[in-house]
This record gives structure tokens, C-alpha cells and sequence, in this order.
């Protein structure tokens, strides 16, 4: 059993193919999703996706929040903005952690302080997918 | 350099006329009345050239703009297709529960914020006119029922517009730069969304022009929030516009020309299986996707109106075009005549002044 899994943003259409697993970020927490799930409506939260392709290797992509809806092995998630793991580059999500975490101890104010935490979240999230050491099986 | 001396119905107003304007004045060609040398002429024809030369260029930019606008719109259907789906068996899902979200909520209205999208350049027409025609409009309409309002006005010509009119109390100002992204839709909606939950506005509206053809746009005003729980797209009458279907424009090439084909399309709903749970509460979960669908509307409305905006450019600047070949048809004709005249008399005084020297 395969499921299909369609990762759509208003930009394009990130993934569209079948895969074996997923290891989705929902707002109350992780959930893997194996093929005969049973339908689920959720809400998707920021953080990694993990999808295991067909021949066993592991990818992960980065979900911005969003919706998921799994219906007869089908998951459609749609998001505002998705990337995939290997378009982010190790490096510059490494500067763009010490970016926001220099941001957020400078911040001042509930606004600023708001909107640093939520960089300093992003940028760990993606270093996060980048260094994500797949589970050998 | 210019020619001054020309008749007024030959002056620069000659260029940005429409074509019913220049119906008339190509019927008044025969009685064009030129009083300057030679030389200025020349240099007038020269001037109306390229004139008609930049005009030609614009026309084709804004055609191949067309095309990529239209691209970004076919890229984002399977999403909005998706989300549509996905609000549609939403609804069916919950209708019996009792929800009461933020974005939904009906309040009085007392201030009302409305989003004017306008274009990045001129040369394109009534196209800004009629957006901002609309807007004002509307503002007049709320000033008499004494309602207040705020404008966000998105787009440099709007901005520019909005600022020289200090009475009209303005929220904030955004610009663009090219084809629409969720990036700049995310701005504009993020700006809504603070402005309504903060309960400083109790109402958004949206006025931009709608793509129908090549030809023809319609600013139209639609109510972006409150939003109906059900995800119906409303005008401003309450008035629901069906969601379901979905419109897309298509350029394309008939016998040389460009031409537009505009598609209706209805999606398709699976029967909804009644047996989906819901992983968190439905609150929550709606709370997570109807941004998404107001980030969609505003996508939306940002492509349809750059669409407009070339698609507006794209016309004026033919007229332009057929304008400018008018007017360098006639110069030339005058040109010509005087140039003939010129050569004649010529040859009258050298004849004359032989015969009188052989005489």
C-alpha cells in the first residue's frame, strides 16, 4: 500500500507523488502517517515534514503552517509557503540562526520581541530539517 | 525642436487620444494647417516615429507580461482548487457545530478599511482612474451613512493618489514589484487581519479591477472580512458569488492577433465521506485554513488586476500606436507637398531666370 501525498502552496506545487510515510508537525504535536490511515482533518503547525519515499530514503521538507487532510491514502497539505529540505543551504540557515538569536537579545517591546522569537523559530526549524539524521532501518 | 506652429488637433493630446478622437481628427487631415519650415517638420515626422516606436515596444512587453501573469495564475490553480475542495467538505463536516471564530465575526460596523488595488505604472489607460473612481465612490457612500473608513491603498499610483489627498485618512501604503507573491499577499493580509482582531476595523473591503478580457476590466468591490464561515466569496451587498467555480483567462493567438478565451470552470466535488475526524478542535482547524483562503482572495485579486493593468497597457498603447501611424501619415503627406511645392517653384525661377537671360 502506497499513499499519495500532495504538498501544494499558491506558488507551485511542491510535492506531488507517492511515498510510504510521513512524519507530520500538526498543532498538537507529531504524527506519523502510515498508508490506511484513518481520515483525519488537522491543523499543520511550523516545522519538518518527513517523508519516507518508496525505496526506503528519507527526505524532509519544511512546512510554514498549514492544513493537512488525509482521505482514502490521499494527504493533502496545503500551506502558504514550503521548501524542501535539499533547496536550503546548511550555511545560511546556520547565519540566519545567529541573525535572529543576536535579533531576539536586542529586541525590545511585545512586537519586536514577537516577531524575533518567530525568526529564531524558523531559523532552528530549518537548521533542524538540514541536520535531521534519518533513522537507519 | 518641436513644431509649434502646428494646428492644435495635431498638438501631443493627438497621441494620447482614443480612437473615437481620432476618427475625428483624421477626418479633418484634408484642412491640416502646417506653418513651419521644412526642417521643423522633418524633425516633427522624426519625433512621431519613434514615438510610435516606443509605443509599438510597450505594447509588447505588456503582452509578453500578460502571458506570465497568466502563467503565475495556472501555477496557483491546484492549489486554490485544493483549498476550495478541502473548505467545501469542511463545511459539511461542521455545519452542525456551533463555531464562533475571530475572522467570522459580525460585529456593528463603525470603521470600515478598504484595500484599493491600483498599478505600479501609468501609460495604461483609465485603468488607475476607474479603480480609484470606484473607491471613491464608495467612500462617498459610507461617509453618508456615517460609517468611518481607512484606506490601505496597495500600488504606486494609488499611493500617489492617496497622499496628495491629505482628507482621506490612509492606514498604510504598499508597493509591488512585478508578479504578485504570497509574500505580498501575506503582507496585505496580515495588515487586515492585526487592523480586524484588534477590533479597529469592523469590516474589510477589497476594490480592484477584474480581469474579463483584453479589453474590458470592471472594478469591482468585494468584502474580504468578516468572512461568511463557509468560505463564500460576498460582494458588498451581502450577495454570495459561488466559490465553487472558478474562472480561468486564457491569452491566446487567433489569425495574429491576441485574443483572450476566458474559462469557466466548476469544480469538481468528491462525495464527502462523513467518517473524518478531526485532530484538533474544528475551531482550530478552520483558525488554520481560512487564512490561508483570505491569503488566496487577495492572490487573487492581486493577479487579476496586474492582468488589467497589461492587459489595459496593452491597448492604450495600440491606440497609441495607430495614432502615432496616423499622425506621421499625414505630417508626411504635408511634408511632401510642401517639399514638391518647394522644388517647383524652384524650377520656375531657374526657367524664368533662363528665359530672361536667353530672352
Amino acid at each position: 500500500m502506497k499513499l499519495n501525498l500532495y504538498v501544494l502552496t499558491p506558488k507551485r506545487i511542491i510535492w506531488d507523488c507517492e511515498v510510504k510515510e510521513i512524519i507530520l508537525s500538526t498543532n498538537s504535536g507529531q504524527i506519523g502517517v502510515l498508508p490506511n490511515h484513518a481520515p483525519i482533518n488537522t491543523a499543520v503547525d511550523m516545522g519538518p515534514l518527513r517523508i519516507r519515499l518508496l525505496n526506503d530514503q528519507w527526505l524532509t521538507a519544511v512546512l510554514w503552517s498549514g492544513f493537512a487532510r488525509i482521505v482514502n491514502n490521499e494527504i493533502i497539505i496545503l500551506g502558504n509557503d514550503a521548501e524542501l529540505g535539499s533547496d536550503i543551504d546548511p550555511e545560511e540557515a546556520q547565519k540566519a540562526l545567529e541573525i535572529a538569536e543576536a535579533n531576539l537579545s536586542k529586541a525590545e517591546g511585545t512586537k519586536d520581541l514577537g516577531e524575533a522569537k518567530l525568526a529564531l523559530r524558523r531559523a532552528r526549524i530549518r537548521i533542524e530539517a538540514v541536520n535531521w539524521i534519518p533513522p537507519s532501518n | 525642436m518641436s513644431c509649434s506652429h502646428l494646428s492644435t488637433a495635431w498638438s501631443s493630446s493627438a497621441l494620447a487620444s482614443t480612437s473615437t478622437r481620432r476618427r475625428a481628427s483624421t477626418g479633418s487631415s484634408s484642412s491640416l494647417v502646417v506653418r513651419c519650415s521644412l526642417r521643423d517638420l522633418r524633425n516633427r515626422i522624426d519625433s512621431v516615429r519613434n514615438t510610435q516606436k516606443i509605443t509599438e515596444a510597450m505594447k509588447l512587453v505588456a503582452a509578453a507580461k500578460v502571458r506570465r501573469a497568466q502563467e503565475a495564475v495556472v501555477s496557483s490553480r491546484p492549489f486554490s482548487e485544493a483549498l476550495v475542495e478541502v473548505l467545501y467538505n469542511m463545511n459539511q463536516e461542521i455545519q452542525s457545530e456551533d463555531i464562533d471564530l475571530p475572522l467570522t465575526r459580525q460585529r456593528a460596523v463603525k470603521r470600515v478599511a478598504i484595500v484599493v488595488l491600483t498599478g505600479e505604472r501609468g501609460l495604461c489607460g483609465a485603468f488607475n482612474n476607474n479603480v480609484l473612481k470606484k473607491a471613491e465612490a464608495r467612500m462617498e457612500d459610507l461617509r453618508q451613512l456615517g460609517v468611518d473608513y481607512t484606506v490601505i491603498s496597495v500600488g504606486k499610483k494609488g499611493n500617489a493618489y492617496f497622499q496628495r489627498r491629505d482628507y482621506i485618512p490612509t492606514e498604510r501604503f504598499l508597493e509591488l514589484a512585478g508578479i504578485p507573491t504570497v509574500k505580498d499577499s501575506q503582507a496585505i493580509c496580515d495588515l487586515i487581519y492585526s487592523l480586524f482582531v484588534a477590533e479597529e476595523v469592523d469590516k474589510v473591503e477589497l476594490v480592484y479591477s477584474k480581469f474579463v478580457n483584453l479589453v474590458r476590466s470592471d472594478p469591482i468591490i468585494q468584502t474580504l472580512l468578516p468572512m461568511s464561515p463557509k468560505g463564500e466569496i460576498c460582494d458588498v451587498n451581502g450577495i454570495c458569488v459561488d466559490a465553487t467555480e472558478d474562472e480561468l483567462f486564457k491569452l491566446t493567438t487567433k489569425e495574429g492577433k491576441l485574443t483572450v478565451e476566458r474559462e469557466k470552470i466548476k469544480i469538481e466535488m468528491q462525495p464527502f465521506s462523513p467518517v473524518v475526524q478531526f485532530e484538533q478542535d474544528p475551531v482550530q482547524i478552520l483558525d488554520a485554513l481560512l487564512p490561508l483562503y483570505l491569503n488566496s482572495q487577495i492572490l487573487r485579486a492581486l493577479q487579476e488586476s496586474l492582468a488589467s493593468e497589461l492587459a489595459a497597457r496593452m491597448s492604450a498603447m495600440s491606440s497609441a500606436t495607430d495614432n502615432a501611424i496616423d499622425l506621421r501619415k499625414n505630417l508626411s503627406m504635408v511634408y511632401n507637398r510642401r517639399r514638391q511645392a518647394k522644388i517647383t517653384g524652384e524650377i520656375l525661377e531657374i526657367v524664368a531666370g533662363a528665359d530672361a537671360l536667353s530672352g
